[in-house]
């Protein structure tokens, strides 16, 4: 059988050209040309649709600075990282009135683009995830505040790396948080699971709450959740998990606001949520 | 090398210059260059589908770290550095859609409030529409003037011709020619089921 030209199928699919008699009865029986001819049809309709995303905005800076440190973090031995670790978040508490100013951000592009990228392996996933998520306002706010936080911050960091030696905690399963239905979306954070079967989760910008917030894990098949504990204040929290608790099963990690009512279950009021992967 | 590489025919899917080997090869450089051509694609993939903003940069940044790991699977042979990151975030976004159904049939156990996880258009038409935009963006000059003006302005060739001044026959010919590489590149690269002659290698 002889096909309909390519021209033909293409001109007759952007409209440009009505099927006379004899492509019409071709077109009728033959398979192939009309399948083309649909190809065409909608590869036109796609190319018209390109307008949307000829000028797409660039991702936020903060996500390559993310992708950089995922890679660092994976690229690394643990011992070096580990050390890396102590030297800088003492590095960080000690100059931490400069870290958090504005330079910041051009300082870790730079770095991206080949050299040494300061973001340690294990801490390091907690303090990056927590730098690029921090709000614009609370980066150029109070940087003594700053500098306090990540002094208390990197102390704490090197007293935990120095007691868990040798073998620091692999992180075994961990995903992000995100702001749960009326909660404002710029509350957020990570949750990761250690192989010692400690829980760490770092969270900004909650709400304030006339209560607490408290830390569930639930089984999305099922329904069945614990309280895995309480967050305080602070952005940072590390709580043992049950002996045996599977976190397979009880996947989705949810900070809930409680209030001081003796209820032990949970309020129903869920801030923000996220589901462990590992 | 250069021997092969000046013999070999103009590469279809289009290749990536030196990129995509310098990206196999494990060169850092050519991380942030597939980022600074292909980031904003992936973004927008993860932003169209996702309706949570902190999901999709999520996304954006789990496909590319990926994507870096997994170089060595990344085959030229069968499609193009931007449609295999696009395959990579689809999946993703897929993922979190699903986590995210997950989760509100969790909430509704707790309090009958879901969320949509979604916020537009299946991820599959998007990555087409980045692929066919990749494509229309790599044609020669002529020929993406041409398919611009009729996509956009819905002009007829006719027209076409008589406002660029170029003959009608040569328009017609940029306009077959140019359909011709934005249909390959889609059979290619494309994530959509659709009217696909079989046999063609982009079948899938």
């Amino acid at each position: 059988m002889q096909h309909l030209d390519h021209d033909r199928l293409v001109f007759l699919a952007l409209g440009e050209s009505v099927a006379d008699t004899g492509e019409a009865d071709h077109l009728d029986t033959c398979a192939h040309c009309r399948d083309e001819v649909e190809t065409f049809r909608h590869v036109a309709g796609l190319g018209a649709a390109t307008r949307t995303v000829r000028d797409l905005p660039d991702p936020p800076e903060h996500i390559w600075q993310g992708i950089v440190a995922e890679i660092r973090a994976v690229a690394e031995p643990p011992a070096q990282a580990e050390t890396r670790t102590k030297a800088e978040t003492r590095t960080k508490a000690g100059a931490g009135a400069e870290t958090r100013t504005g330079k910041q951000t051009e300082t870790r592009v730079e770095a991206g683009a080949g050299a040494r990228v300061g973001v340690p392996a294990r801490p390091g996933r907690v303090a990056v995830g927590g730098r690029r998520r921090w709000p614009r306002w609370a980066v150029t706010t109070g940087t003594a505040a700053a500098a306090a936080v990540l002094g208390v911050l990197g102390t704490l960091a090197v007293v935990e790396t120095e007691r868990s030696t040798p073998a620091p905690g692999r992180v075994v399963a961990s995903g992000p948080l995100a702001a749960y239905g009326a909660t404002p979306s710029q509350a957020r954070g990570e949750a990761r699971v250690f192989d010692d079967g400690r829980l760490h989760l770092h969270v900004t910008d909650l709400p304030a709450v006339p209560g607490y917030y408290e830390v569930w894990l639930i089984n999305p098949n099922t329904g069945a959740m614990f309280s895995v504990g309480v967050l305080g204040d602070g952005p940072d929290v590390l709580l043992p998990l049950p002996p045996r608790a599977d976190v397979r099963a009880y996947s989705v990690v949810d900070i809930s606001a409680e209030q001081f009512d003796n209820e032990p279950a949970h309020s129903g009021d869920s801030l923000v949520r996220g589901t462990l992967t590992g | 090398m250069t021997a092969v590489r000046q013999a070999a025919d103009p590469p279809d899917p289009p290749q990536d210059d030196d990129l995509v080997e310098r990206f196999r090869a494990g060169d850092e450089s050519a991380l942030r260059e597939a980022y600074d051509r292909y980031g904003r694609a992936v973004f927008h993939l993860a932003t169209s589908v996702l309706a949570n903003r902190s999901d999709a940069e999520d996304v954006t940044q789990a496909t590319f770290v990926a994507a870096w790991l997994g170089r060595d699977t990344f085959d030229p042979a069968r499609g193009s550095l931007l449609g295999w990151l696009l395959g990579i975030g689809r999946r993703k976004v897929v993922d979190r859609v699903r986590a995210c159904a997950r989760e509100n049939r969790v909430v509704e156990s707790v309090r009958q409030l879901p969320e949509p996880a979604t916020a537009g258009p299946d991820p599959d038409t998007v990555v087409d529409r980045l692929v066919v935009a990749d494509e229309l963006a790599r044609l020669p000059q002529e020929q993406r003037r041409m398919l611009e003006l009729a996509f956009y302005e819905d002009l007829t060739h006719q027209q076409i011709a008589a406002a660029t001044g170029v003959p009608l026959g040569t328009v017609k010919s940029h306009i077959r020619r140019g359909m011709a590489s934005l249909k390959r590149r889609w059979e290619v690269d494309g994530a959509a089921p659709g009217p696909r002659p079989a046999g063609l290698p982009g079948a899938r």
